[in-house]
């Protein structure tokens, strides 16, 4: 992964300044409101123009920064002594389990929820959830088939409790 | 006399078995949510607001504030535990909490952690009586040119201190923040802006479900990202699990200044508890005699981390009552809070509501009571709630956070608002761009906005207002000045300088 890298920030610094960019030409290019006769100074694309051109400046100075070889220390302002976290490298995960985490939970949030009953949306998503991140390769058919069959319960349970929590106890509509 | 009065008052009014039932509840899940590695009190605040809809204000704020006093402290048992700071602000605990869990002092270690985090608040309690009115008062004299350059400061100052390594970071998550301010409808004219032809975007994007996203689903991936820590749950069988008065004596002008230092950290917009810890930190180890022992699993390090993060919640309270300009990110959503519930954060709020300030600090004083009542004697329990497995916890929060943005309005879009702020918040988050600064953004792109169009209008195109009015004047120096020092030629600069200085002198010395 690319993370906090100097590659990443010149890469991140292209996209700021596009977005920037962007920015600008929708502030500058935003309706002014002649025909309401508002004062010049307050049209709606002021602060929108005045905002793209810092980010378009900020991302320069990334850039910049980034190929001078030196990375996000470039800027550096608080000391490792007094931040010392910051200084630490950031230890590294599986972008596997990132990877399921983040595509089922979309699909979960923007698939499921809304197309079929709620608890059974929730139900689904947290037994699937659980039996993935627990699951032992070595283990053997019986203890596979409990495994599940304690990942369904634990989803019928934990759906059911969420459900009734949200929508008697705090009366809360759900999705 | 009458804050006394006004305080008793508030007691009174909070001294009921319904509101310390909710002091229970409230304070036991902040301490279970802050403990937890990836639980954070901004996002455990965020998802209570959603909870809280139907309570009456005082109880729905008294809530949230239990929730993020608990969450605050809860850190220190992960950070203590796991070396794994449950919340940001925990971080610098783990740095000498941790090897005295090693060394088989992890009660003690957590029951100062308990005194520390309840001196701090209590600290930070004082000063947000003492300071909050007279603020109050002094930002009614504040006009748009004012509280443009506020809203600028709060930004910089934000991007600056949070930043860590690169302020420069920090101040492009603040603009991030700004632009997501940019979108629905503005504030003076009621025009639409950047809505992309999206009706749902016309009101602007949402903080709640901006704040659930960027602080829960992010923690989640986060979370499912990292290997499995392991816990310390052997404590030495005769370690104290009561901090012993002699240390909290000896410690006594550390813990103090630590407690100002946090609250001091906490009126700045924006930058949080973890600073508030390690500017403590920083300044105990600067003045102590144990130096050597610091990192190493020093009490006076440890009840300095402690103590000053827990007083920047009372500090970071200051601004969001008095200016509605948040101190931390789970200000923010306490500010949003205040707004759902009808309380109007702000110069008026001692015009209009001047009880709350002092109804804020009774809850503060409950919440405090709270954590030193379960952290000392709830120890065993909260060891326990460490190894919850993290595929039985993630799921059930993720879970909470699709309902809790769509509790709001009913709109399926806010759930497709939270899923984007997550994905877009841990991609920020792994390139060490800060949250903070980005919430801020959103929260005061709005007073940005109007403040300098109202400004200019005011003073027909005339920028000169905004650098002559002395409270602006001000402001202005200081952000120019807060920019400059942070450019890496500027520091190289004033450091070869310095140098040069100290070389002069000690020459002159052995000359003479």
């Amino acid at each position: 992964m690319l993370r906090d890298s100097a590659k990443a920030d010149r890469w991140t610094s292209l996209v700021l300044f596009g977005l920037g960019a962007a920015m600008l030409v929708g502030g500058f290019t935003m309706d002014r409101l002649e025909i309401r006769q508002i004062h010049p100074a307050s049209i709606p694309g002021l602060v929108p123009m005045i905002l793209g051109g810092a980010m378009m400046l900020c991302a320069g100075l990334l850039f910049w920064s980034a190929r001078r070889g030196a990375g996000s220390d470039a800027a550096n302002l608080v000391s490792a002594d007094y931040h010392p976290q910051a200084s630490a490298p950031p230890a590294d995960g599986s972008i596997k389990n990132l990877g399921f985490a983040a595509g089922y939970s979309v699909i979960y949030a923007l698939g499921l929820v809304g197309e079929v009953p709620f608890w059974l949306a929730t139900a689904i998503y947290i037994a699937v959830f659980y039996i993935h991140f627990s699951w032992k390769t070595g283990a053997s058919a019986t203890q596979r088939v409990l495994h599940m069959a304690g990942g369904v319960g634990f989803g019928l349970l934990g759906a059911v409790a969420v459900s009734t929590l949200f929508a008697e106890g705090f009366l809360v509509r759900l999705p | 006399m009458e804050t006394l009065a006004a305080l008793g008052s508030a007691f009174g009014q909070f001294t009921t078995p319904q509101m310390l039932f909710h002091v229970v509840w409230a304070t036991l899940l902040g301490i279970f949510v802050g403990s937890l590695p990836g639980l954070t009190a901004t996002m455990g605040v965020a998802l209570l607001t959603t909870l809280t809809y139907t309570l009456d204000p005082d109880a729905a704020i008294l809530v949230l504030i239990c929730m993020y006093v608990g969450a605050i402290y809860g850190g220190s048992r992960s950070a203590i535990l796991l070396n794994i700071p449950g919340t940001p602000a925990s971080a610098a605990t783990a740095l000498d909490g941790y090897p005295l869990a090693q060394a088989g002092r992890a009660g003690y270690a957590m029951a100062l952690a308990t005194a520390g985090s309840a001196i701090g608040t209590l600290v930070g309690i004082a000063l947000l009586v003492l300071l909050a009115p007279p603020l109050a008062e002094a930002a009614l004299r504040f006009g748009s040119f004012e509280f443009f350059w506020l809203a600028v400061f709060g930004i910089v100052i934000s991007g600056q201190l949070t930043g860590g390594v690169s302020p420069l970071k920090g101040y492009i998550a603040g603009l991030l923040g700004l632009m997501v301010a940019m979108i629905g409808s503005e504030g003076i004219h009621a025009h639409i802006r950047f809505n992309f032809g999206i009706q749902e975007l016309n009101g602007g994007i949402g903080l709640i479900p901006a704040m659930v996203g960027a602080f829960g689903f992010a923690e989640v991936l986060t979370v499912m990202w990292r290997r499995k820590a392991n816990v310390i749950d052997k404590p030495a069988e005769r370690d104290r699990i009561l901090p012993k008065l002699a240390d909290l004596w000896r410690y006594k002008i550390t813990a103090l200044r630590s407690g100002v230092i946090g609250t001091m950290v906490g009126i700045i917009p924006g930058v949080g508890e973890d600073i508030g810890a390690w500017a403590s930190y920083a300044a105990a180890r600067r003045t102590s005699k144990e130096r050597a022992s610091f990192g190493k699993g020093s009490l006076e390090g440890l009840t300095a981390a402690e103590t000053g993060n827990s007083a920047v919640v009372p500090g970071a309270l200051i601004p969001a009552l008095t200016l509605a300009v948040p101190g931390s990110a789970p200000a923010a959503v306490l500010i949003a809070a205040l707004f759902i519930h009808g309380i109007r954060p702000g110069p008026m709020i001692m015009i209009e509501q001047p009880d709350f300030i002092y109804s804020v600090a009774v809850m503060l004083i409950f919440a405090t009571l709270a954590i030193a009542i379960f952290g000392l004697f709830l120890t065993r329990f909260f060891v326990l709630v460490l190894k919850v497995p993290r595929e039985i916890l993630m799921p059930l929060v993720f879970t909470l956070c699709v309902i809790g943005p769509y509790a709001l309005t009913q709109r399926t879009f806010e759930i497709w608002v939270m899923v984007a702020f997550g994905l877009f918040g841990f991609v920020l988050r792994q390139m060490n761009y800060p949250m903070a600064p980005l919430v801020l953004g959103i929260i005061l792109g709005a007073l940005l906005d109007k403040s300098l169009r109202r400004g200019l209008t005011l003073s027909d195109g005339d920028l000169t207002p905004f650098f002559t009015r002395p409270i602006s004047a001000t402001f202005a120096i200081i952000i120019v000045l807060s920019i400059v020092l942070s450019l890496p030629a500027v520091r190289r600069a004033i450091s070869r300088a310095l140098d040069g200085l100290l070389r002069r002198h000690r020459e002159g010395m052995s000359d003479g």
